[in-house]
């Protein structure tokens, strides 16, 4: 077996562990609400008769191990429930709302790394001068604010006062697309569009780089912290020795080998915009996941509720699982380490 | 100590945060006595005076019932900061004591406590916090009770990752040689060296824990009205950009300044006290 | 005519709390062909040496330098940042204290081979370097050279990386080699065949050698001419079976009477400090 499949078996084993104890906590969260679910579910006006049935179906009268069971029984089934505010099953709903937000959150995270990585590489590069200032304050600034803040300062400049993007929504209303992939740069694309491709990209930039900001910043703060250990490290002087670039040695040399430790870092920079996914989308009414979230939770819609922060904890264990094979194939050390064993 | 400080006003930058700093706690503890409007913290209406432009009599306007957005944004910075140092006084022990137990003792309480670790911390902070407030009712109290659940389990690993380091050190070899018990090691042995990181993450963490809680009361989920608070001032204000402008804008910059000024801070504690990410 | 020729050479650094004085005015000279060893215990400034010649500390910022550095006919010193890379890896090159660390881990021995040769010839195809790499490797008696391009340092035992180092460095056939403790990672009868195999090298090249070292029995075996430096001062110097055979400076003879350690591959520890440490240099003339 080589290296990286069993490094693969190996995280979808702990994943799983780490799942089922979300699905607890969840579970917990769920059940620590002050009140009666079913009540809470039904509204003030809800009857006795109402709120008894209801329980009957939520198996809120059996003691909490058998409920958690009959939720895990669910879930491994793939079934949410049913949305008290759409009526409609939750996975259906999420189906619905998640390519946008996923849309959104990919692209911000390829803003990340290609805009974050390069200014720590300057950083590293010339550090102790001018750019490694610049990079440093930059990237403070901008951690220092939360994403609804840059959302709202990006509209304003290049939605309003620049009107170079549109201030809301993924797609102008005069183009009419078949939703496939629910990504809507894939289905214009799917349809042959070009011109609503374009459109759905236009729509995408503005709140995409203001959920990216925070992460740059993060980005570019590690791959600097990183590379200026590797710059301490025999085989850059040994580089520098052999009159080797020093840009070259700071993109390649020094780089590559302080990729590794910040790409997990990366990995939780995109579950941080996930949840940062929420406030983007409120300011900029995209219609994804996340203003699906706030609106169930602001109806006390259990099973809606639960079902969005599962999907997003999967979402985020793939991602992870993603980043860590990734350093696998990266690293020579692990791509090696069994060799002559298989 | 004093070295650290005197270091620390060595670097414009870190000077500058700890300005930042000294300049908005005093503001939020200030704010009855320095606030031109000290009644506009509450229900209070002047809608003569509404949704104007910042002027000399309101340095950054009034909002769409007539109060003064200053006046707010210095209430706002109380409830920031209290906010602040409760998650962090509670979450830092919380996490401190688990970390170096794990770490320390290692087997299966290492095992366990960091698998429930692991599980914290697979879900994003934001998510977890917002469906927290999604079952509790929003109110102050249960907001840093929602941060404070999501907040533990960095600590834990930070202090996890060092203690593991630490347990086979020297110094703690000597103790167990000489007999010490294992709560003298972990608390008198391991901890003291810890101890920076744990600074250094909790200056930092200030602003976070400030951008976690306004992001709950930008989503409506925080601090109910009419209570200033930053994240819902922004809310109620971007129905109204680009005219209202002066809405949105001077609390959002309030967030930012804030958080600023404890990352800069921080930062220069990091340099300092040598520790990393 | 001579390859190297350093003049009273000044080394500082500048910190926090002022300023720290390294070397104290250097005096050294290679001939071409010629292989000298620089003999001092570890701090005395025997490493900061050698990447001043190899102009690496010029760029450091907190380092302060003076004194002339001549090599091949040119002041290192005064020259520009870009003329002393170009001379990098070209005209002189550099053998590392621990060869496996000094292999980068993300890159393959071929790769990085690729990358020195292409610093004498920017066109070289990936074919030609292969081929040149194959036969510079069979140089340094490595039976298998084509696994070994295709291998990571940590996937070879540290002879064998050893053995890459001084076959990169001599690759582009420099006129001077600099060697800082080569092999002191490795132990000692590792140490002992590469230094034979390098001093091999280096007479069939006719390339000049400074050889940093503290390790008495080594440079013993390797170097023609001998400089003791003792806290950023050269307090002896001369021929090597000179300078053994009569250690005029007192701490010359302290060194060569300190027991090696057992544990630390041979490394001399002077047991105690003396005044007469600080006496004025000797020379040692050809003829005694």
């Amino acid at each position: 077996m080589s290296a990286v499949l069993r490094l693969l078996l190996h995280r979808l084993g702990i994943s799983l562990i780490v799942l089922i104890g979300v699905s607890m906590l969840i579970f917990s969260i769920a059940r620590i609400i002050p009140g009666d679910p079913a009540r809470i579910a039904l509204g003030p006006n809800a009857t006795v008769e109402q709120i008894t049935k209801l329980r009957g179906e939520m198996n809120l009268d059996a003691p909490l191990p058998v409920q958690y069971g009959f939720f895990l029984a669910d879930i491994s089934r793939g079934d949410l429930g049913t949305s008290l505010y759409t009526n409609r099953p939750v996975t259906q709903d999420i189906a619905q709302f998640l390519p946008a937000t996923l849309e959104l959150v990919f692209l911000a995270g390829a803003i990340m790394v290609a805009v974050g990585l390069p200014l720590g590489i300057l950083a590293a590069r010339y550090r102790g001068r001018w750019p490694d200032h610049f990079v440093r304050v930059l990237a403070l600034l901008t951690v220092s604010a939360p994403g609804f803040v840059w959302a709202v300062i990006l509209m304003l400049l290049f939605a309003f006062y620049l009107p170079l993007f549109p201030i809301a929504g993924r797609l102008s209303d005069i183009y009419e697309i078949e939703r496939t992939t629910g990504f809507l740069t894939i289905d214009t694309l799917l349809a042959g569009n070009f011109a609503a491709f374009k459109d759905a990209v236009h729509h995408l930039i503005l709140p995409a780089v203001a959920l990216s900001l925070s992460g740059i910043g993060q980005a570019a703060r590690l791959t600097r912290a990183n590379m200026v250990e590797t710059y301490d490290k025999p085989y850059i002087e040994m580089a520098q020795a052999y009159g080797f670039h020093p840009s070259r040695i700071a993109r390649s040399y020094a780089f590559k080998p302080s990729l590794i430790p910040s790409l997990t870092i990366i990995g939780l920079d995109f579950a941080v915009m996930l949840g940062n996914a929420f406030l983007v989308e409120a300011v900029f009414a995209w219609p994804g996941l996340s203003r699906y979230g706030v609106a169930v939770i602001l109806r006390k819609d259990l099973n809606a509720i639960m079902g969005t922060v599962l999907v997003i904890a999967v979402t985020f264990l793939i991602v992870n699982i993603i980043v860590d094979l990734l350093i696998a194939f990266l690293n020579p050390r692990i791509r090696y380490s069994t060799r002559g064993t298989s | 100590m004093i070295r650290t400080l005197r270091i620390l006003a060595g670097n414009p930058l870190s000077l500058l945060g700890l300005l930042l700093v000294c300049l908005i706690t005093l503001a939020a503890i200030l704010a009855p006595w320095i606030a031109p409007f000290p009644t506009h913290n509450g229900a209070v209406v002047d809608f003569l005076n509404n949704n104007r432009p910042p002027s000399a009599q309101n340095w950054m306007g009034t909002d769409l019932v007539g109060r003064d957005i200053f006046s707010r944004i210095l209430f706002a910075y109380q409830i920031s900061l209290t906010l602040g140092v409760v998650v962090l006084a509670i979450a830092t022990p919380i996490g401190t004591i688990i970390g170096l137990l794990a770490g320390y003792l290692g087997g299966w309480t290492e095992m366990i406590l960091m698998r429930i670790v692991d599980v914290f911390l697979s879900i994003p902070p934001l998510v977890l916090a917002i469906a927290m407030m999604g079952v509790l009712e929003p109110t102050l109290t249960n907001a840093m009770l929602a941060v404070t659940a999501m907040w533990w389990p960095w600590y834990a690993r930070l202090v996890y990752s060092i203690a593991r380091g630490e347990r086979e050190e020297g110094y703690v070899l000597a103790a167990e040689v000489i007999g010490a018990g294992a709560t003298h090691i972990a608390f008198r042995e391991i901890l003291p060296n810890c101890l920076p990181a744990i600074i250094t993450k909790m200056t930092l963490d200030m602003g976070f824990v400030i951008i976690i809680a306004s992001s709950l009361s930008f989503l409506g989920l925080g601090v109910q009205p009419p209570t200033a608070d930053l994240g819902s001032m922004v809310a109620e204000g971007a129905r109204y950009l680009p005219d209202s402008w002066w809405l949105t804008i001077f609390p959002g910059l309030a967030i930012l300044i804030a958080v600023f000024g404890f990352n800069l801070l921080g930062d220069g504690l990091r340099d300092v006290l040598g520790e990393d990410e | 005519m001579s390859i190297l020729d350093i003049k009273n050479l000044n080394l500082a650094f500048k910190t926090l709390t002022g300023q720290v004085d390294v070397l104290h005015g250097i005096d050294l000279n290679i001939a071409a062909g010629e292989k000298v060893a620089l003999v001092g215990e570890s701090g005395s400034g025997k490493s900061v040496t050698a990447r001043v010649v190899l102009g690496l500390l010029q760029e450091t910022r907190s380092a302060r330098i003076n004194g002339s550095v001549v090599f091949d006919g040119q002041d290192i010193n005064a020259m520009p940042a870009r003329k002393r890379a170009a001379l990098r890896g070209t005209k002189m090159s550099m053998i590392f204290q621990d060869p496996t660390s000094s292999l980068n881990p993300m890159f393959t021995v071929g790769n990085q081979f690729t990358e020195v040769l292409r610093r004498r010839d920017h066109k070289l195809s990936k074919m030609a370097s292969h081929d040149r790499a194959t036969k510079l490797l069979e140089e340094v008696a490595i039976p298998d050279p084509a696994r070994v391009l295709g291998s990571y340092a940590f996937q070879l035992s540290g002879g064998m990386n050893q053995r890459v180092m001084i076959a990169m460095a001599l690759a582009n056939r420099p006129k001077l080699l600099l060697a800082d403790e080569p092999g002191t990672a490795l132990d000692v009868s590792v140490q002992a065949q590469t230094v034979s195999l390098m001093r091999d090298l280096v007479e069939e090249n006719g390339t000049s050698v400074l050889f940093i070292s503290h390790n008495l029995g080594v440079v013993r075996e390797f170097a023609d001419r001998v400089y003791v430096i003792y806290r950023g001062r050269i307090v002896e110097d001369g021929p090597t079976a000179a300078l053994f055979a009569n250690p005029l400076h007192a701490y010359t003879r302290a060194l060569m009477s300190a027991v090696p350690r057992i544990t630390g591959a041979g490394l001399p520890e002077v047991p105690e400090v003396s005044d007469d440490f600080l006496a004025a240099r000797v020379s040692h003339t050809e003829a005694s």
